[in-house]
């Protein structure tokens, strides 16, 4: 069996080698068992449901939250060559709704929102469909208990059985045990039903470090001394689109270094230009917002940097598998002031509503429908519960990522490992005999101050592309279109 | 978008323009006081050329413009360009095509043929290279379809020739020749990853509204070229289903009635189509200030005793004539035939109505 599907491999992908844990997961699928994965983010787990439609040939349905990214996944997958891709999610017009559902059938990979299963037409729809596999990505949205939950992805256990129960499998990049066992409950699985396979969450390759600066004004001149010198394509991340935009032009004007900015805000036209030259590596870094990243493969990625705080643990480890995803070594930078906790305090306070705001909501339930952001609190609405149990539970919600920001705020200030820290947070531990002192996080080794010798020594600087050298209109139209002639 | 750009571009040495009805008029709102200040400014082959585009505020526009010198304002919020301004908007033409060639996008979607023209680039370009794993663009479901259809059918007729061949004669012909280069940064295709319209600002040192403007102009170019290319042409379907209509299907409904009645009663037409008289009335002017002055029938709503005495009243710049000054001196005048009285002088003073 394993030579037989290393040959699919290579006959699909061209790869000669599985990464971790994916040859399991596809033994399981083949095997007809329903399966939780939690694969590291850059673990591949697109290749899996795509190479389970490709040897099989049956259809495939995406759950997936990101609506924003959901076009740059089908981009995604027909790179990695599927042309029969579609997504269903509320971004459509009525029209190309209906369009889609009446050729639904023509597609084998369907990629829908929660909120768009949800939907009493889509699910008769899909109802008529031969399905193979049911993918749920990013299940850790499904657990309450998780930092992401939304409320939609409660009714995909009833869904998948109205699906006719079809072979179903789980995937997320983090889920402490807990969040797990509670995507298995929501599913409405027995936890015998379930394979799990678990990967690590550690990456040993990247090399974790963190900063704590007095104020703004330092951190800004630290940024642009690491930017200056730090070998490699790399990504900044922050909380906010206008400083992204904002720092990637004081970057491109203080270095050397071709930068620009890459967040949801933007039209589809230069986001798809960015990133097309950061893949091509015509550009060095990308100033993203945490969209940025999660529809592309670019596997040389060498340093990710936080300008701000993430807002818990679990994102952070996602964000920072974005470099290094070659197994060579990669930097994780996390530049902390002050007032960046005050920061994501604040946009806690904007995303949980509190009490007033929840005593208005249920004396106007019809003000529910009217804002997104509302969504789950009309989800509790809608359930039945009462003013009093809404405020318990966003009460709880509030106070459970108050403690997550604590946990990351902690990882700033910790003395001890970074690596422990982080991965204590999933009930792992760097294994018997794999430590590496020398490559582990500043706190082995002096790392604030040898920052320049650890780029040289452990990151490279790729090759200069060709692709961004001056040529004419001639030159480019010759370039586009290959003649036979 | 920056609005100081475009209102130094649209904007006026010699006349006040008001700045809303300036950004009203290119983001495509079609209400009867935006088109008519279009009308009056001239400007109505431009109303909706930049649909959907975000504008910046117009209370900050107008206060940066008259603090750099660029423009004076009144206190009805409208501005004319100083000599200084004058200047700035003739460096911005110079780095224009002629601006008919931004009118193309008021009657037709050429922002929607960029996007069809640069994703069938792409595709066309990956596919002479024999290469079929390439992140493709986005677009929406209907295009996504319509391209399918087009390649399939025409992959077999070397299609990257007729590209090329294509954009050789386009670009080659064009004045100023940089736009050449412009252009194919709009591009994506085979390892070349195109820029966007900030990254080629800078590059030219000019303004990123400037670029997308003269990718909008480009387009339109283009766009009209393969359409005189005919139905048979390879890239026909690339340019189907583009056409905008000037007039909204509403006001069309409500004139179409207005000439199969025999008596114009009004008040039927309202009945007929559960609109108020007041909306016919809007109909109606958006017909007679999107029509050419022959094809709408003045006299039959204004009559002559009436137009006689508008006529007789009227001073010299009819366009800046309030409702309230001429009811002092003409008894029981409607806003409707007052607005329509206006609006037919205007057009006799500019024989079509249109400034190109």
């Amino acid at each position: 069996m394993t030579m037989d599907l290393k040959r699919e491999l290579k006959k699909y992908f061209g790869f000669d080698d599985f990464r971790p844990g994916q040859e399991d997961i596809l033994k399981n699928l083949l095997a007809n068992r329903n399966t939780l994965a939690i694969l590291p983010t850059g673990g591949g787990k697109t290749l899996l449901y795509q190479m389970y439609g490709a040897m099989t040939h049956q259809r495939v349905i995406i759950v997936s939250p990101l609506i924003s990214l959901m076009q740059d996944q089908v981009s995604r997958l027909q790179y990695l060559g599927s042309k029969r891709v579609v997504a269903l999610t509320s971004a459509l017009d009525f029209q190309e709704k209906t369009a889609i559902l009446t050729h639904l059938n023509r597609y084998q990979f369907i990629y829908v929102s929660p909120e768009m299963l949800a939907n009493q037409q889509v699910q008769q729809r899909l109802m008529q469909l031969q399905i193979g596999l049911f993918v749920v990505d990013e299940a850790h949205c499904i657990s309450e208990w998780g930092p992401d939950f939304r409320p939609d992805y409660l009714k995909l256990g009833t869904v998948r059985e109205r699906l006719g129960s079809p072979l179903t499998l789980m995937m997320t990049a983090t889920a402490t045990q807990p969040v797990r066992r509670n995507i298995i409950a929501h599913m409405n699985f027995s936890p015998g039903d379930i394979h799990q396979i678990v990967l690590p969450v550690n990456r040993a390759n990247i090399f974790l470090s963190a900063k704590i600066f007095a104020n703004q004004h330092e951190k800004d001149d630290a940024l642009i001394e690491l930017v200056k010198q730090l070998n490699g394509p790399g990504i900044i991340y922050f909380s906010s689109k206008s400083k992204a935009e904002q720092t990637a032009n004081t970057l491109t004007n203080e270095t050397d270094r071709r930068v620009m900015a890459y967040h949801g805000g933007m039209d589809s036209q230069p986001r798809f230009h960015i990133q097309q030259q950061f893949l091509a590596g015509n550009l060095d870094i990308i100033c993203a917002t945490s969209a940025f990243g999660m529809g592309i493969d670019k596997n040389n990625v060498r340093f990710v940097i936080h300008y701000h705080l993430p807002a818990n643990i679990q994102s952070y480890v996602q964000e920072i598998g974005r470099c290094g995803r070659d197994r060579k070594p990669g930097l994780a930078i996390l530049m902390y002031e002050p007032n960046d906790r005050a920061l994501q305090m604040g946009l806690i306070d904007h995303t949980v509503p509190d009490e007033s705001l929840l005593d208005y909501l249920y004396a106007h339930p019809k003000m529910l429908s009217t804002d997104d952001q509302f969504r789950v609190v009309k989800f509790y609405h809608d359930n039945g519960d009462s003013l009093e149990q809404a405020k318990t539970i966003f009460n709880h919600a509030r106070t459970r990522r108050v403690k997550e920001l604590g946990a990351m705020v902690q990882y700033v200030y910790t003395e001890k490992c970074r690596r422990d820290e982080l991965l204590k947070y999933f009930d792992e531990a760097v294994p018997d005999g794999e430590r590496n002192p020398s490559y582990c996080c500043d706190h082995d080794v002096d790392f604030w101050d040898r920052w320049r010798d650890f780029s040289r020594q452990y990151l490279n600087q790729p090759a200069q592309s060709s692709q961004n050298e001056a040529k004419s209109w001639q030159q480019v139209i010759d370039q586009l279109f290959l003649s036979k002639n | 978008m920056d609005l100081r750009v475009l209102m130094l571009i649209f904007g006026s040495g010699q006349q006040f323009r008001r700045v809303k009805a300036i950004k009203n008029t290119l983001r495509g709102r079609r209400t009867v006081s935006n088109l008519y200040w279009a009308l009056e400014y001239g400007l109505l082959d431009f109303v909706d050329v930049l649909h959907g585009t975000d504008f910046g505020e117009d209370q900050l526009v107008l206060t940066q413009l008259v603090s750099s010198g660029l423009a004076r304002a009144d206190d009805t919020f409208r501005i004319q360009l100083t000599a200084k301004g004058i200047d700035q908007q003739q460096r911005y033409l110079n780095q224009l095509l002629p601006l008919k060639y931004l009118a193309v996008s008021s009657r037709y979607d050429v922002a929607k043929f960029m996007r069809r023209f640069s994703f069938a680039s792409q595709i066309v370009s990956e596919f002479s290279y024999g290469n079929n794993q390439y992140y493709p663009q986005s677009i929406n479901y209907f295009e996504d379809q319509l391209l399918k259809r087009w390649f399939v059918m025409n992959k077999h007729q070397d299609l990257p020739r007729h590209f090329q061949q294509l954009l050789r004669d386009f670009l080659g012909d064009l004045q100023p020749a940089d736009l050449a280069d412009v252009f194919v940064q709009s591009l994506v295709g085979h390892n070349f990853s195109g820029l966007t319209a900030e990254q080629v600002a800078v590059k030219r040192r000019t303004s990123t509204t400037v670029v997308a403007l003269q990718w909008l102009q480009l387009y339109g170019m283009l766009l009209e070229k393969l359409m005189q290319a005919g139905k048979t042409s390879l890239f026909s379907p690339l340019v189907s289903g583009l056409a905008k209509s000037t007039v909204s299907s509403s006001a069309q409904a409500t004139f179409k009635l207005f000439l199969q009645q025999k008596n114009h009663n009004l008040q039927a037409i309202a009945t007929q189509r559960k609109i108020k008289l007041t909306t016919v009335y809007e109909h109606l002017l958006e017909v007679a200030i999107m029509s050419k002055t022959a094809a709408f029938p003045y006299r039959a709503l204004i009559s002559d005793d009436l137009m006689n005495q508008l006529l007789a009243h009227q001073p010299q710049n009819v366009g800046e004539w309030t409702f309230q000054d001429a009811s002092q001196v003409i008894g029981q005048l409607a806003f409707f035939q007052f607005r329509l009285f206006q609006i037919y002088r205007s057009k006799m003073s500019d024989d079509d109505g249109s400034q190109a």
